[in-house]
């Protein structure tokens, strides 16, 4: 049990905090809630969502989030209650931050213009899907390294697949280091080195087949833009091997957000094995909007078959004076019973694996309010610090 | 219902392609699935297309079901469920456009092509579209289509909106040529008002009502996609009369606490932890009517709302009556005549 670390104990012996999961289980809110305990504990923190929704600015009650860090004001009572804290929030903008690696990394202005004038570029960097992966983790490397910064909170987008953004850095530096790639940026040297038929041929059979099926302008943008880009690639190579270092390494912390459902519990268990795949470290299990039955004793059996003695229902209706108010009661009584118990065993694969895996487990409560001002986000932020043994229930 | 004046709805039983979004876990499979097995009910010829990473309709239907794959197959008289998997669609594609598919396929699964599929973007949309589109045009016979209705479980609606607007992004990136010219079929036929529905589906929550409100306004403005209601679904059943009834009746539960009598039961818990349970009903219920509400007037859409089955969608039959209803249809398969 004591092995187990706290997440407070997570958050201040690690630079980044990764949370990760599917999405529609409140990942953004727990995201901020963890940047609002580091903050609490004297860490400077940045809470960076990659979520084009702007739900992180919801939950930390700020108007509108930018591609730069924004300081989270604290109303006056709480600046009064816990003293001032420094949280920064920033929504990240893809194109901007993909712009700004593309000056970094070209060689001359004359390159960079190539690169950023190119039709390929300005839709792979900006309107398609992938490229906000490759940008995001481009961007907690570089906020986490800034020196601004004592801990990132990383919300990472509604992936279906963990390996859908991990993986990018290491997708473009492949991408970059293909024969492909290089067979259309310099054909000479590569007919040179792989002359081996083996490979030519069909690679050669693919360009024509693209030619074919793609039109020939395309295919001149696509080789004028891996071209230019080329000049840059030692660059992007030695970073997305960073990235990736910084990530898997041990001064980051993934954390699982997994909703009480079913489907919810079940998803979480794909994304688990994913995560173990890429020998990502895990540390901690946060099931958000966790129904709690309310009582002390937990709910009867024959509460949860929905088999009320008839005594008992008469009795209630009696006490009420009304039979119709008795069944409306007792209808409630049962589907909150339902629900928690459910939750609960949905839940227990997930505890067994934080047990095991020396995970914290933490059980947030469904608010009874949408978590869209900073009191709501300080009950998340309280059960999060809040030891599980005492939440409990027998 | 939810939208007072609602304008005269095409029924979505007669659209040839209906896309279901949604911000994640807002049940959009549910949704896409109700509907599949609704209308193939009603003798239409379906295909319920998937697009994610992994399969969920299947086992929606039948819960021993094995993966379908991108073969698809029927699952129900008249109902063909496929995975529609980028690679393999592509592979269709190239095969159909130059005639060998083995050769494509050798091709395909080389390294080097396969390094640049996992870096290059869009393809997966534009491919997963096409793949659409070619069933959309795929003929029985001379005079009926080979599905009556395609329903398409679209991706969450953050890549909905990059989804949906793939085919317009290829034709402005590429000047000339095929993949151009197929973009813009795929396009006309998404943007069709005559054949198609985007369907949005979305949860009585704050965030959820707000990412379905941006989509749409950003989908009319963006990419036009025709979109006439939306799903509310998972709505908070009523609690005992109105608010205030509710109120008064959680107010004698707490008074009860303090008679011995009342709380002498063994099955049913204390007073006090049953007004709480009606509390939460009465909220959950109040703060689902004010995000209907705000959904409707933010989109002036007529919704659909679906009500909360508190234990989780058990089975198809469950689903099969949300489909119902959403169609309009009734049990023997008729037009209910709304």
């Amino acid at each position: 049990m004591s092995e187990k670390p706290t997440p407070e104990e997570i958050v201040g012996s690690h630079r980044i905090v990764v949370c990760v999961g599917t999405g529609g289980v409140g990942k953004t809110t727990v995201s901020a809630a963890f940047g609002m305990l580091a903050a609490r504990r004297g860490l400077r923190t940045l809470v960076l969502t990659i979520d084009p929704a702007r739900r992180l600015a919801d939950a930390l009650g700020i108007e509108t989030l930018g591609n730069e860090p924004k300081r989270v004001r604290l109303p006056a009572d709480a600046l009064e209650a816990h003293g001032d804290i420094e949280l920064h929030a920033m929504m990240l903008d893809p194109k901007g931050t993909f712009d700004g690696l593309i000056e970094r990394f070209s060689p001359n202005e004359d390159i960079q213009r190539q690169i950023l004038d190119n039709p390929i570029y300005q839709h792979a960097s900006g309107a398609l899907s992938g490229s906000g992966e490759y940008a995001a983790m481009e961007k907690v490397l570089e906020m986490s390294e800034s020196g601004d910064f004592d801990l990132v909170v990383v919300d990472t987008p509604p992936a279906q697949h963990v390996l859908e953004f991990l993986d990018a850095p290491r997708r473009l530096v492949e991408f970059l280091d293909s024969r492909l790639v290089k067979l259309l940026v310099h054909p000479a040297m590569a007919a040179g080195r792989w002359s081996v038929r083996m490979f030519q041929r069909p690679v050669q059979g693919a360009l024509q087949l693209l030619e074919r099926v793609t039109g020939v302008g395309f295919l001149e943008d696509l080789s004028s833009f891996l071209l230019a880009i080329d000049d840059l690639s030692d660059g992007f190579k030695s970073r997305a091997a960073r990235i990736e270092s910084t990530l898997l390494g041990p001064q980051t912390a993934f954390v699982l957000v997994a909703g009480p459902s079913r489907e919810a519990t079940r998803n979480a268990g794909v994304f688990l094995d994913h995560l173990e795949d890429m020998r990502a470290r895990l540390r901690g299990v946060v099931i958000n909007r966790i129904r709690q039955w309310p009582g002390e004793e937990p709910a009867a059996d024959a509460l949860l078959r929905d088999e009320i003695p008839g005594a008992e229902r008469r009795q209630l209706a009696d006490a009420l004076g009304d039979a119709n108010a008795a069944d409306a009661v007792i209808d409630a009584v049962r589907d909150f019973a339902c629900v928690a118990n459910q939750d609960t065993r949905n839940v227990e694969p997930l505890t067994r694996y934080a047990e095991t895996n020396r995970c914290f487990f933490r059980r947030v409560p469904e608010q009874r309010r949408d978590v869209h001002d900073l009191d709501t986000l300080d009950q998340i932020t309280a059960a999060l610090a809040h030891s599980e043994e005492k939440l409990a229930s027998p | 219902m939810g939208a007072g004046a609602a304008p005269r709805l095409r029924s979505l039983i007669d659209c040839r392609l209906i896309i279901v979004t949604g911000k994640g876990g807002c049940g959009k499979t549910t949704v896409a699935t109700a509907l599949a097995l609704a209308a193939a009910e009603t003798g239409k010829r379906v295909a319920l297309a998937e697009t994610g990473h992994d399969e969920h309709c299947p086992q929606l239907i039948d819960p021993t079901a094995p993966a379908v794959g991108y073969q698809g197959r029927e699952l129900r008289p008249g109902l063909e469920v496929l995975h529609i998997r980028p690679f393999d669609a592509l592979v269709e594609y190239l095969g159909l456009q130059i005639g060998m598919q083995a050769l494509v396929e050798r091709g395909l699964r080389q390294p080097a092509f396969q390094q640049l599929l996992a870096a290059a973007p869009g393809w997966r949309e534009l491919i997963t579209l096409g793949k659409v589109y070619y069933m959309e045009s795929l003929q029985r016979d001379a005079r009926r289509p080979e599905y009556d209705l395609i329903i398409v479980d679209a991706p969450a609606s953050g890549h909905g909106l990059t989804f949906l607007d793939v085919p317009r992004v290829v034709q402005s990136a590429i000047r000339s040529g095929p993949l151009r010219r197929n973009a813009g079929n795929v396009e006309a036929l998404i943007l069709d008002p005559g054949r198609t529905r985007l369907l949005p589906v979305s949860l009585a929550e704050e965030l959820p009502v707000n990412e379905t409100v941006e989509l749409i306004d950003r989908i009319s403005e963006q990419v036009g996609v025709p979109i006439d209601r939306a799903v509310m679904n998972r709505v908070a059943p009523s609690p005992y009369g109105d608010a205030n009834d509710a109120r008064q009746l959680e107010t004698r539960l707490a008074e009860l606490g303090d008679d011995a009598d009342a709380t002498a039961c063994d099955v049913l818990p204390a007073p006090d932890v049953m007004a709480q349970c009606c509390a939460w009903r009465r909220e959950r219920f109040e703060l689902g009517a004010r995000y209907v509400e705000q959904l409707a007037t933010r989109t002036s859409l007529p919704l659909f709302e679906v009500r909360d089955r508190l234990e989780g969608i058990e089975g198809p039959d469950t689903l099969l009556e949300i489909g119902r209803q959403l169609l309009g249809t009734t049990p023997n398969g008729r037009d209910a005549g709304e």
